[in-house]
């Protein structure tokens, strides 16, 4: 089992013609996702690894019957390319765009949220059910890391979660889906919002939350499971602990300001409502067994 | 990008929002005319980015012409500050706190107003959170008169104030939509003795990521505390400088990260935070010669790649290592798709690749403290 997409999820790829959406396409069919269209405007009528291209996300539904995309489409255009999928009623999207303008991630979190849409990211390498299908830029054939198991994972990282996911497998765990929320100030998806996905998950165990300085989604995640939203286990790793405030740690959402967003405010919320915290990607996979035997 | 007072300010009188008299000065030269402009008594401003300029008396008050030339020769020469305003003094009856900026859950724009101006917001909300008015616009909704109502009463403004207040709030807005801000702030809003509203600072913060939109304010060194912090933002690899002594050069903003966090578990110190993953793996001799800068006694190197691959990584540090001839020990793991190669790449010069970024941690904190080789 899975949470957004598994092998009979029918993917679209926008932006399928260019050098990063080929590349690509090329190793989600590798992984098992039943890509079955591309768009990329004028470009109707040609083929990349063997799927249709369209010139537009409406014209492609109408064929394929996708249900959902993943976008290699530059930061400017982003905001239309998401308007163009949701306005053909794919309801789940994949932004892997960085540098996407925090005013255009608004109107996407507020349209997304507005038509009961499912948008992840941007900044983010995307969702990948190992063993199954991934929309996204993983390195899936790095066995250390993206096995199949029953943790689901959560992250604002993208190398972090190599890092740190190799810790659990190599305790014996292995993942069901992982879901890059990215690193900007502005996720159109936050971290409580996958939660409910996760509890109804019968191939979800536990959870694996790599968080990082900045912003409040861990402590919403804390409140979340204060209110019994999410009842299953979690081990959680938060990278910034010893980051100096007031300066932003490469995301642009990693920055302590006005002493909100500390690491020791979103453990100290995690831990008191039972919330494994590894102080060093190390201990994740102790903890981990500890949480399983909880 | 943060902007600087004076910038922000120029964005206020371009709207309509009302500003203090006031003369930039980059000169020490300039000065006299600027005190003529303004006239006294005058406030003279430092235009730096950092916070608290008053406690850190880098803003002072002049009563004649000669205290004036007196503290801006101060501030320009003993405090290195490259430009002065100086504006008129105002007189206070009132001072206000006004913003506009994100609110990343309800994902809307947040204005924030409280009557306790002058103050850090940040203190009034754990102070006094009842003095704070908030109100939220959504996206795809203009800002409504009635939400200016709301948070004009909520100041317990009256008369010309409450109408003054009420144009001013729908231009901050504007400001705020037009320049991709992440942040529009008036802090303190004045209401001066003969009833009027002035903006007596401002901040504006602008989105980085809306710069192919945006660009009338260009970076500049002013806005870097060191030429090679501004030199790395011009080259686009994310660079911050410390004190320390062990040099990162990371894959990841969160993997960095979580190698400074470990650097500092074991007992190490960081000389310099530095990405080069992502678009910028192929650029292993730029990212070195940042990070050879600040003499680091080590540079430690980890990635575990996404879209990067390892083996051109290596390849990359190798030539750079080759072409630099850095005296510090280099410790490497470089992990991800091509490690095997990546391995063997290293090995061929001489260094180790290690594969527990732990590991290469500790390896790091032990040189740095003059361990052996």
């Amino acid at each position: 089992m899975s949470i957004f997409i598994d092998s009979e999820t029918k993917v679209l790829v926008q932006g399928i013609t260019g050098n990063e959406g080929s590349f690509w396409t090329k190793h989600m069919l590798g992984c098992g996702t039943h890509v079955v269209g591309g768009v990329t405007p004028g470009k109707a009528g040609q083929q990349v690894e063997g799927v249709p291209v369209f010139n537009t996300v409406r014209k492609a539904v109408a064929e394929t019957k996708a249900d959902a995309s993943v976008l290699f489409v530059p930061p400017a255009f982003t905001k239309d390319a998401v308007f163009e999928a949701l306005d053909a009623g794919i309801g789940k999207i994949v932004v892997t765009a960085e540098g996407v303008p925090v005013h255009d991630a608004m109107e996407i979190r507020a349209a997304a949220l507005s038509e009961k849409a499912m948008v992840i990211g941007g900044n983010t390498s995307g969702v990948i059910t190992p063993g199954k299908a991934m929309m996204g830029i993983f390195p899936y054939w790095i066995d250390r890391v993206y096995r199949p198991g029953t943790i689901g994972v959560m992250t604002r990282s993208g190398s972090l979660t190599n890092e740190v996911t190799a810790m659990a497998i190599k305790a014996g765990f292995g993942v069901s889906t992982l879901v890059g929320v990215g690193g900007d100030s502005v996720p159109c998806t936050r971290f409580a919002e996958l939660l409910p996905l996760y509890e109804k998950d019968d191939g979800t165990k536990t959870i694996l939350m790599i968080g990082e300085l900045g912003g409040t989604m861990e402590e919403e995640v804390a409140e979340a499971i204060e209110m019994r939203v999410f009842t299953k286990p979690m081990v959680a790793f938060i990278a910034g602990r010893t980051a100096p405030s007031g300066k932003r740690m490469g995301h642009a959402g990693a920055i302590v300001s006005g002493g909100k967003g500390s690491v020791a405010g979103k453990i100290k919320a995690l831990e008191n409502v039972g919330v494994f915290v590894a102080d060093r990607p190390s201990a994740v996979g102790p903890l981990m067994q500890k949480a399983v035997a909880k | 990008m943060k902007l600087f007072e004076y910038q922000a300010k120029e964005l206020f009188a371009e709207a309509g929002i009302p500003v203090p008299k006031g003369a930039l000065v980059e000169n020490e030269a300039d000065c006299a005319a600027a005190i003529e402009k303004v006239g006294l008594p005058c406030v003279i401003k430092s235009q730096v980015l950092q916070g608290g300029r008053g406690k850190a008396g880098l803003i002072q008050l002049a009563e004649t012409k000669e205290e004036a030339l007196l503290k801006a020769h101060d501030l320009m020469v003993n405090r290195n500050v490259g430009k002065l305003l100086f504006e008129e003094a105002l007189s206070k009856e009132k001072e206000i706190y006004i913003a506009v900026t994100i609110d990343p859950v309800d994902s809307s724009a947040l204005i924030m107003a409280s009557s306790e101006g002058g103050m850090e917001i940040e203190e009034v909300a754990v102070k006094m959170p009842d003095k704070i008015v908030k109100e939220r616009v959504k996206m795809f909704r203009a800002l409504s008169p009635f939400q200016v109502r709301n948070v004009m009463f909520g100041l317990g403004l009256k008369g010309e104030a409450f109408k003054q207040g009420a144009t001013i709030l729908p231009k901050m807005f504007e400001l705020f939509k037009k320049f991709d801000a992440e942040l529009v702030e008036i802090n303190p809003l004045i209401l001066t003795k003969d009833g009027r509203l002035v903006a007596a600072d401002g901040k504006v913060s602008i989105d980085d990521n809306a710069g192919f939109r945006q660009k009338r304010f260009p970076i500049t060194r002013d806005h870097f505390d060191s030429d090679v912090e501004y030199e790395a933002a011009v080259k686009g690899i994310p660079y911050l400088q410390f004190d320390g002594k062990i040099a990162l050069m990371c894959a990841g903003a969160g993997l960095t990260n979580t190698v400074y966090d470990l650097i500092n578990y074991y007992g190490g110190s960081v000389a310099s935070y530095l990405e080069f993953g992502g678009p910028n793996y192929r650029r292993a001799a730029e990212a070195m010669d940042l990070t050879l800068r600040n003499k680091p006694a080590v540079v430690l190197i980890v990635t575990f790649g996404t879209i990067a691959r390892a083996d051109v990584m290596a390849q990359g540090i190798v030539d750079a290592i080759a072409q630099l001839k850095p005296s510090a020990p280099i410790i490497t793991a470089i992990r991800g798709t091509g490690e095997e190669e990546a391995a063997a790449i290293l090995k061929k010069t001489g260094l180790e690749p290690i594969s527990d970024t732990e590991e290469a941690v500790k390896r790091a904190v032990e040189l740095s403290k003059g361990g052996a080789r």
